[in-house]
């Protein structure tokens, strides 16, 4: 019996009962959806992390309070940050091969421009070789400078969401902006960044840290980020820089991390995360394959005559297995397929909120997967078609 | 001539002492080339069984069966569905035709398992639907066929290999007085052209049509004489 002759009854046989072939392709249509529908969140987040760091560039390292690893507290967590402006100096002395260290202080508040405002901004207070550390130039204007970043100048550099919000298409250099009662002159504008996680990169103001440190009354750092040379030596600095800060500070009260072991680990754990959601939503492909496998033997059962008649005319038990079997696989790779559609509209509309791609992994993985629950589910009801005595089959009513 | 099929001492035993069944019981029988045989009987008798064992549908429990030279109960599964494939055609009560599907197919099915290449298969069962007076249904399904229709189709289905012989059992048991007169004129015809035919029947004037008239009983052959 040649492959187009078997298709074509299997097709013929799904069409027979539409609405039956239909819900049992439900099950694998749901099944083989969810499955591709999570890898492309998880590799889709993973891209665009890498593509993150990738614009942090990979020669960067920071340092951040606490230890990070086996029995650790965790970052920022429940340790507290021994980290001060003096440990900068001291890598800055100490640690050769550096292109650049700062210290970096957060805060978040609301800042005015004329009658407007804008809520949780992101106030960064660093000194003047942050952008070019984190890889952040300015697009208009400068940034500020050693002279005003020493002297504690009011002076700030805006992200794109700043300039678009608050000056609303008006150019911002020279401006004031009002960050809590203190008045800011805008120098620089920063190049866009893009949100990270759903939060606005670009909503950030940076100040000089000097005058972070007097509008926020806090001398604490938050982060240090330093830049090596080059990548051979990120290694060495990294040495160098726990060596610098161990001199007064215990193992676990900071850590230093690089940029491509950061993303390493998060990619880890956006792996590990995508892969257990992937395995949860295999488990309803399990028991589409049940549904499948059920209908299957209905479908034996109702046509036990069909099989006799085939056998009679000259069908060998292997022809009757191949037709069921090939019946079942159509099935379910109808079910892969609509599920390979669906899942690409809800990816494409589920882009716009967070990153999400389809990959050739994940249709490849969908018709891989469709095409074993036929065949799995498919050959215990195919083998008892297969083994039914011609005149069993004829004589049964 | 040469014996195109021959049975000798033939039982078939149905489920186990006490309760077994003995559906033949030493029968034997000679069919040659050409022949146009009926086998009549009450239900019962052991007719049904005796046509499944000679169109290997079915095993003998003891005897021997030697069809177109072959010892039967030595063969496989697959070799005795090559034989039913290539050199048997049959014609059932129920006609058996495949739901949904038309006249063509239905009779094209047989040369689908012996790997028939599609042109070929068209051209076949066209010309034998044809043959059988349905040149005009060949599109039509089984619902849309009368009952004789649908026997019609099946008489095609069951010549498309060119069979050695032909089984038909109860070929005319659902049938109408008309249709059923038509379907056997159509097996003399085949008979006509040298084509060996075995019908099944309890019906006496279905029965007279052939040339050849064996009653069974109990499980035996009780008469077997010419009538033509």
């Amino acid at each position: 019996m040649d492959q187009f002759e078997i298709l074509n009854s299997a097709i013929v046989a799904i069409r027979t009962n539409k609405l039956r072939s239909g819900l049992t392709a439900l099950g694998i249509v749901i099944g083989v959806a969810s499955v591709i529908l999570l890898i492309s969140i998880g590799s889709g987040l993973r891209n665009y992390i890498t593509g993150q760091f990738e614009q942090l560039g990979s020669n960067l390292l920071f340092v951040i309070p606490g230890q990070i690893g086996a029995g650790g507290r965790g970052p920022g967590g429940a340790t507290i940050n021994k980290l001060t402006t003096k440990h900068v100096e001291r890598i800055k002395r100490e640690v050769k091969d550096l292109d650049g260290v700062v210290p970096t202080m957060q805060q978040f508040t609301t800042i005015k421009y004329r009658n407007l405002t804008l809520e949780n901004v992101t106030i960064v207070g660093s000194t003047e070789e942050f952008a070019q550390v984190v890889n952040r130039p300015v697009t208009s204007g400068e940034f500020f400078d050693k002279s005003q970043a020493q002297s504690g100048k009011k002076v700030a550099a805006v992200g794109k969401t700043i300039v678009d919000e608050l000056f609303q298409g008006e150019n911002p250099i020279a401006k004031k902006i009002d960050i809590k009662g203190q008045k800011y002159t805008v120098v620089g504008t920063l190049k866009e960044q893009g949100s990270t996680f759903g939060f606005d990169q670009d909503n950030t103001v940076v100040i000089p840290f000097i005058a972070a440190q007097k509008q926020f009354g806090t001398t604490q750092v938050n982060n240090i980020y330093a830049k090596a040379e080059n990548q051979e030596s990120v290694a060495r600095v990294r040495g160098e820089i726990e060596t610098a800060l161990l001199k007064d500070l215990e193992e676990e009260d900071f850590s230093v991390m690089t940029a491509e072991q950061t993303l390493s680990t998060i990619q880890g754990i956006l792996g590990a995360i995508s892969v257990s959601l992937a395995g949860i939503a295999a488990i309803s492909l399990l028991v589409g394959g049940i549904g499948v496998s059920n209908i299957m033997l209905v479908s034996v059962t109702e046509r036990t005559r069909e099989i006799g008649l085939r056998k009679a005319v000259g069908a060998r038990s292997t022809d009757i297995l191949s037709q069921f079997l090939t019946e079942a696989v159509a099935l379910t790779v109808l079910g892969g397929i609509i599920g390979l559609i669906l899942a690409s509209v809800a990816t494409l509309i589920i882009a716009r909120f967070i990153p999400a791609t389809i990959t050739v992994w994940s249709i490849i993985i969908s018709f891989g997967f469709s095409t074993l629950v036929g065949v799995v589910f498919g050959v215990a009801p195919a083998i008892r078609a297969a083994r039914l005595e011609p005149i069993v089959a004829l004589r049964h009513e | 001539m040469s014996n195109l099929l021959s049975a000798k001492n033939l039982t078939k035993i149905y489920g186990q002492e006490p309760n077994q069944t003995i559906a033949l019981d030493g029968v034997s029988i000679n069919i040659k080339k050409g022949e146009f045989v009926a086998i009549v009987g009450p239900s019962g008798s052991g007719k049904s069984t005796l046509m499944h064992i000679l169109g290997c549908l079915d095993k003998p429990t003891n005897g021997q069966y030697i069809f177109g030279g072959k010892e039967v109960s030595q063969l496989s599964d697959s070799e005795l569905a090559k034989i039913r494939n290539e050199e048997i055609g049959f014609v059932f009560q129920f006609f058996n035709l495949l739901p949904r599907t038309s006249a063509l197919k239905n009779a094209e099915l047989p040369l689908v398992y012996s790997n028939t290449p599609k042109n070929k298969r068209t051209a076949i069962a066209t010309k034998l639907l044809e043959k059988v007076g349905l040149g005009d249904k060949l599109n039509s399904t089984g619902a849309e066929l009368s009952g004789g229709q649908q026997q019609r189709v099946a008489i095609a289905r069951a010549l498309v290999n060119d069979p050695s012989v032909i089984f038909a059992d109860e070929p005319t048991g659902n049938l109408d007085s008309k249709s059923s007169a038509q379907i056997m004129e159509i097996f003399k015809k085949l008979n006509r052209e040298d084509r060996t035919i075995v019908i099944i029947t309890h019906e006496r004037d279905i029965a007279l049509n052939a040339k050849r008239i064996i009653t069974t009983h109990d499980g035996k052959i009780i008469s077997d004489k010419k009538v033509r």
